[in-house]
């Protein structure tokens, strides 16, 4: 008796499992719904992710990404896909000048402009400032500007035109301070001083090993060259977007496209002046990251704008914004010196390098830390000396991309390498086997090395592609 | 003002202001989220829809200058009886990482081969130069292409059948919002 009612409730659900996708479709026909998305059937068959209870089948097999069918399928919800009931749009003003002191921002043609919800400076944000080690950014800058992405107030609006029509109706009146447009003029003991004090360094690091003075005495030859690298914007497909939206109870929900999400709440918690507890984020897909989207950007901006608004917000950065107001890949300016042996080995090797690391600090520690880390290359040098410098310059925020300073060095040893190699008349291939790390190296942080396969890489590498066929 | 198209073989129409583009009918009206806003500048190709049987850039299209014509957009490929060549072969090669590039590209790829129905190299490069994408370096969309053109002449697929008979008007199968 038992067994069978067990049994017809096992049927019954099964039926419901697989009939929702087609009883929705003949409702929807019936109640003649605004019929909006695609006529597929969903699930697809076969279905590319793994079931419940199926093995999985990516070993051993080429491997497919699971979200590409939505993907293809325009069925992916990325942040900006999402919309909350009576969702504004907000718009940040940007200063446009780099270095300056605001002296009167006159707000009021904007707040009175039909459609607009809510207007934000700095003054009116209970801690206006940010940052994953130095909190030296501001949300909004109050009173200084140190750069021209900077943001000097934000609007809600109904729309997304309204919103821009506001920001250019805010006033702003700057007195104009000196500036500093170059890392290595910002060494210099009279430079304009981004951040005040006395130094627009602020952060640096040395890592040493052996005696470089030494090495060099016992080289037989030296070679020294100087290498720049540029700034890079990470330029991802999908611009910044967020949505806050606050909960009757004080509770805030954001919505956001950013990879840190308690890091993310830890800024936000600290800006705003509300227990992190309080704050909710829902990391979205996202459209293509390279690293610049791991901090907040404007998402405390927009939750006070949501606050004074009584509304959920959006702001979506524009294309231009993306690459001022967003963080860009540090700049180095890098001196080799290097001293090899007859035979081609590096014995001795002093770098000095200098980060432009913009108006605020962001990332600039890790990635200082990680190119000192990896500037002698993934080569055996008994003695090198490293040191570097990050500096302020009134220029976009300079923060994390993909490999945090590790492509720069990487541009400055290997481009040496094959400086050394054609002075030496050495194959370019073979003077990086002859000192490249293998199992038990020493690096320069005095790490002792395990699982090596540098040599086999390049090896492998050097068959892929045809070094011996070369002319 | 009205503006009435035919969007994936529906007519709907839609009452807006005169400055709506018509990505913003389409996603804010329409909900048909799938083509993306990547910069609104007609830069970068993320918009793409496919308009009287051109790929356009739907933010560089006012919605009144897409009045009374057929559109269709990434939602409008697929059908009931499975993918389109391009979107299931996009998804076996890889083309697609984040994703964010995909509709576009998929759009420009499916009037390409609405006009051309076995490119070359040169011509599906010249079809996608509107598209940028930064995450998959291009190749494997083009070879994608190739290999969608080659399933839509091989007619015996149940997927090129489906995307010569249009399919029954669009209905919800899952609510978009
Ligand atoms: S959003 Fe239309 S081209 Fe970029
Ligand atoms: S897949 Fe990310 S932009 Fe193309």
């Amino acid at each position: 008796m038992a067994d069978d009612v067990m049994e017809r409730d096992v049927s019954v659900l099964e039926k419901e499992r697989v009939a929702p996708v087609e009883t929705l479709r003949r409702s929807d026909e019936a109640l003649r719904l605004p019929a909006v998305a695609p006529p597929t059937a969903l699930p697809l068959e076969p279905p590319l992710v793994p079931q419940v209870g199926e093995q999985t089948r990516a070993v051993g097999l080429r491997a497919q990404r699971p979200d590409s069918r939505n993907h293809g399928l325009g069925l992916t919800r990325y942040i900006d896909d999402i919309a909350l009931p009576g969702m504004l749009f907000a718009k940040i003003k940007r200063a446009g000048v780099a270095s300056a002191r605001i002296v009167r921002i006159d707000t009021s043609k904007a707040e009175a402009m039909p459609g607009v919800k809510a207007v934000l400076v700095g003054s009116e944000i209970p801690v206006n400032s940010f940052g994953p080690s130095l909190q030296d950014q501001p949300l909004l800058a109050a009173p200084i500007v140190r750069h021209a992405g900077d943001g000097v107030a934000a609007v809600a609006a109904v729309t997304e035109q309204i919103a821009e029509a506001a920001i250019d109706a805010i006033e702003v009146e700057y007195e104009p301070l000196p500036g500093v447009y170059d890392a290595i003029e910002a060494l210099k003991p009279d430079s304009h001083k981004v951040h005040g004090g006395d130094t627009n360094v602020y952060a640096s690091k040395i890592i040493k090993r052996g005696d470089v003075e030494k090495g060099f005495a016992q080289a037989y030859r030296i070679y020294e060259g100087r290498y720049y690298t540029p700034g890079i914007e990470h330029a991802p497909m999908e611009p910044f977007t967020s949505i806050a939206d606050w909960d009757a109870n004080g509770r805030l929900t954001v919505y956001a496209s950013i990879g840190r999400i308690t890091l993310a709440r830890c800024d936000m918690s600290r800006t705003l002046g509300i227990p992190i507890s309080r704050i909710r984020v829902i990391g979205t897909v996202v459209g293509g990251n390279f690293g610049g989207k791991n901090e907040i950007r404007h998402e405390p901006v927009l939750a006070l704008l949501a606050k004074k608004a009584g509304r959920p917000v959006k702001g979506r950065f524009t294309r231009v914004e993306e690459f001022v107001a967003s963080t860009i890949r540090h700049a180095f300016t890098m001196d080799y010196k290097t001293g090899v042996t007859k035979d081609g080995r590096l014995i001795a090797r002093q770098v000095r390098m200098v980060l432009d690391g913009g108006a605020y600090c962001s990332f600039s520690e890790t990635t200082l830390g990680k190119a000192c880390i990896l500037s002698t290359g993934p080569y055996e040098i008994p003695n090198s000396l490293a040191e570097g410098y990050v500096v302020y310059t009134n220029k976009t925020t300079a923060g994390s991309m993909r490999g945090f300073g590790a492509p720069q060095v990487c541009f400055a040893y290997e481009s040496q390498m094959d400086e050394i190699a054609r002075d030496l008349g050495i194959d370019p291939i073979e003077i990086r086997v002859r000192n490249m790390f293998r199992e038990g190296s020493i690096s320069s942080t005095g790490q002792v090395l395990h699982s090596v396969k540098v040599k086999e890489s390049l090896e492998n590498a050097v068959k892929k592609f045809g070094w011996e066929a070369r002319s | 003002m009205n503006v009435t198209i035919t969007v994936n073989g529906e007519v709907r129409s839609a009452s807006v202001p005169p400055e709506t583009t018509l990505l913003v009918l389409l996603r804010e009206h329409f909900l048909l989220t799938g083509a993306k806003t990547g910069c609104d500048v007609g830069d970068c190709g993320a918009c793409t829809v496919i308009v009287d049987g051109k790929a356009v850039n739907a933010c560089l299209m006012l919605a009144g200058q897409a009045d009374g014509r057929t559109v269709t957009t990434i939602e409008g490929l697929a059908t009931r009886e499975g993918l389109h060549p391009l979107q299931k072969v996009f998804e076996e090669t890889g083309a697609l990482q984040c994703g964010f590039c995909g509709p576009g590209v998929i759009m420009s790829s499916k009037a390409l081969l609405d006009e051309i129905p076995n490119p070359t190299t040169a011509e599906i490069r010249n079809a996608l130069a509107g598209n940028l994408c930064r995450c998959t370096g291009y190749q494997k969309m083009i070879e994608g292409v190739h290999e969608a053109a080659e399933m839509l002449q091989s007619t015996t697929t149940p997927a090129t059948l489906a995307t010569k008979t249009p399919a029954t008007p669009a209905l919800a199968a899952l609510p978009q919002r």
